[in-house]
């Protein structure tokens, strides 16, 4: 049985009727404790928790158990590691006593009365001592019995007679007590990540806002990075299912799909990625579940670490910068240059998304070899403007004056044909200007069009 | 007692702390600078060059004068780092990029997206991230803490941060401590130094900038545009 912590600032207390726990606070809420649930809330804990150790077994009455002997340096000492396990938990939305001990069984009886952390075996026994009996699931039948003789806490239960004791109550809590001193080898069953990853979350409420999924996506990358590390993979795709509602106006689930240029194992990324993302989504239905799947992954590469970092931020970084700035802009609006062998201006300045892998031999092997003799302006307008004519002179805020001797530009018969006659051209402001002349069939001066196409930046 | 009333008076500012100076001398730069290229104009910036890692506001009398012209020398010192070219007012051509040197692999164009806020976001990631030789953003109208805030992004790193706005930008205030205006001339760009680490200077710098091929050839002045000569200067590109 268990209450929020606003039930019991109402009054409210364990063992109340429900009648009476009505009248205390209104507007309570009774739910029945689910066994498959809390199972299912236990092995998605147990997965985010894999990422600080590969030795986590699950112990009776919802705990879990971790040998942290081998992370201790890894994550920087005891201290450390507790609050990064107790921000994980935060992150999953859980609540959880966290305790250490050297022995297994110690910090079970610590975190199941909440006694905090107990790092030397003599301070793990003096704290043990002080425990109640009941405590130990093989003590529970004989309470009783235990209080008729005034034995009630641990220390008092290890100083009976051990023949007896055995006799009595059997083997099972003697072995406990015996664990919990580390006098006897304790076997556990060590966790065993899936080999494929999938999870799935509930969302309490049905949720019409995308960046409001936010919250529940961040649950679920916390298992997702207990599972890569378990692993041992990184990951390079990601899927986050959004399910809508069931019955009668049921859809299929909405995908978003993240794919990662540089594969990765953990989450502060893949959160900002996720961010971005769910920002920009617009939900046609409300969620009521979300669903997170890893279908691509490889073998994790550890970082290399160079004794001087480099200026200007490693290789990962920049694809990171790039990644988010295209979760939140679009594939369509960060571009990288990928010019083509082309005479027509438009046609050579071709940019493509950042996401397409180009290799910068092949981009340098598309421009043409007298490039600095080229006269290119810096900006090309996306559509040429018409010039007006004044004087037989091309005029733009002032009349043109052509300082360049003309480039002919003809090609593209097999599809958008341009006959064009290119000029460089100063105005009487100074700023210079890329313009052409179009050249149709028939010859003549007053048919020739002019157009202005770029500006030397 | 004496020597304490007289060494004050005689004492160079700037040798009390680094980032004193007097009005009439151009202050030392905290930050690295890039050099620019011009002597000239090394000569009349705080450091010898544009400072790196903070805010360089560019004002421009329109687009397409010369501007990229003029920080040419600075990104061609960049090396192989990446330039972002952030909402640029039309789109660049990599071809003249590539022509002014700079290797297409390095060039990246941000498009704004739906939103306004997008490119000023954009913006301080690719400050805040480092791994940028380079961040030119076109911006023409921006709130005061918004340019605090980019000014505060580039100062973790040594991006050169160059923001491009429009002239009438000049009559506001700016956290930037180098602030340029860059005017169209015969034949370069003058260049006005609204704000700088230095004495007030009021003349503006003339810097000759033509595009490369005027360079090579004198300028023809000739009133009716010239029908296309026999003997073309790229016979290889014509057809």
């Amino acid at each position: 049985m268990a209450m929020s912590a606003l039930a019991r600032q109402a009054g409210v207390e364990v063992g109340m009727r429900r009648g009476g726990a009505l009248m205390l606070a209104p507007q309570s809420q009774f739910q029945q404790r689910a066994p498959q649930l809390e199972a299912d809330a236990q092995q998605a804990v147990a997965m985010a928790l894999l990422q600080f150790t590969p030795q986590l077994a699950q112990a009776e009455e919802g705990t879990l158990l971790l040998d942290v002997g081998a992370s201790l340096r890894l994550f920087g000492g005891i201290r450390a590691l507790c609050r990064l396990v107790a921000a994980s938990m935060e992150a999953l939305g859980f609540t959880a006593w966290l305790s250490c001990a050297p022995t297994a069984r110690g910090a079970w009886l610590l975190a199941r009365s909440n006694a905090g952390r107990a790092l030397t075996m003599d301070a793990l026994v003096r704290r043990m001592d002080r425990l109640p009996g009941s405590l130990l699931p093989p003590a529970r039948p004989y309470l009783s019995w235990f209080e008729g003789i005034g034995c009630l806490t641990l220390g008092e239960m290890r100083r009976l007679p051990r023949p007896g004791l055995q006799r009595r109550c059997g083997r099972a809590l003697l072995d406990m007590l015996d664990d919990a001193h580390g006098e006897r080898a304790e076997m556990h069953q060590w966790l065993e990540a899936p080999a494929s990853f999938r999870a799935k979350l509930e969302l309490f409420d049905r949720v019409e806002n995308a960046e409001a999924l936010l919250f529940g996506a961040r649950r679920l990358l916390q298992q997702l990075t207990g599972w890569l590390s378990a692993r041992q993979f990184a990951v390079e795709r990601i899927r986050l299912l959004l399910e809508h509602e069931r019955g009668k106006v049921a859809g299929p689930p909405t995908v978003i799909d993240i794919m990662l240029a540089e594969p990765t194992w953990r989450d502060e990324h893949l959160v900002r990625l996720l961010k971005e993302r769910l920002a920009k989504q617009v939900l046609d239905a409300p969620v009521i579940g979300l669903c997170l799947e890893a279908p691509q992954v490889q073998p994790m590469a550890p970082p290399s670490d160079s004794l001087f970092p480099e200026p200007g931020g490693s290789k990962e970084d920049w694809q990171r910068l790039l990644e988010l700035l295209t979760a939140r802009l679009g594939p369509e609006n960060v571009l990288q240059a990928a010019p083509r062998a082309d005479y027509r201006p438009e046609q050579a300045n071709a940019w493509v998304s950042v996401q397409e892998k180009i290799r910068p031999a092949d981009a340098r092997a598309q421009l043409p070899p007298d490039m600095p003799s080229l006269p290119r302006p810096a900006w090309l307008l996306a559509k040429p403007i018409p010039l007006l004519m004044r004087d037989h002179r091309p005029y733009y805020g002032s009349p043109l004056k052509i300082m360049s001797t003309g480039e002919r530009i003809e090609a593209g018969w097999w599809g958008a044909m341009q006959t064009r006659d290119y000029f460089m051209a100063e105005g009487e402001d100074h700023a210079h200007y890329w313009l052409y002349r179009e050249r149709t069939g028939h010859e003549g001066e007053q048919s020739a069009r002019w157009y202005l196409h770029g500006l030397f930046g | 007692m004496s020597r304490s009333a007289t060494s004050p008076a005689t004492l160079a500012p700037e040798a009390v702390h680094p980032s004193l100076w007097l009005a009439s001398q151009l202050a030392h730069s905290a930050t690295r600078c890039a050099d620019t290229g011009f002597a000239a104009l090394s000569a009349q910036l705080p450091g010898g060059g544009w400072p790196l890692g903070v805010l360089i506001d560019l004002l421009v009398q329109q687009h397409g004068i010369g501007e990229l012209r003029l920080l040419r020398p600075a990104l061609l010192g960049l090396g192989k780092r990446p330039i972002v070219m952030l909402q640029p007012p039309h789109a660049p051509q990599a071809l003249a990029l590539a022509a002014l040197g700079l290797e297409p692999s390095q060039l990246v164009w941000i498009r704004s997206g739906a939103k306004s806020g997008d490119a000023l976001w954009a913006a301080e990631q690719v400050l805040r991230s480092g791994c940028c030789g380079a961040l030119l953003l076109w911006q023409n109208h921006a709130r005061g803490e918004t340019l605090r805030r980019l000014h505060l992004a580039a100062q973790s790193g040594d991006t050169l941060f160059c923001m491009l706005r429009p002239l009438a930008a000049a009559q506001d205030a700016s956290p930037a401590p180098l602030r340029l205006s860059l005017h169209t001339a015969p034949g370069g760009v003058n260049i006005g130094f609204v704000k700088r680490r230095g004495p007030q200077r009021d003349t503006p710098l003339f810097l000759p900038l033509t595009p490369s091929l005027l360079q090579r050839h004198a300028p023809l002045d000739r009133t009716t545009p010239a029908t296309a000569p026999a003997r073309s200067i790229l016979p290889a590109l014509v057809g």
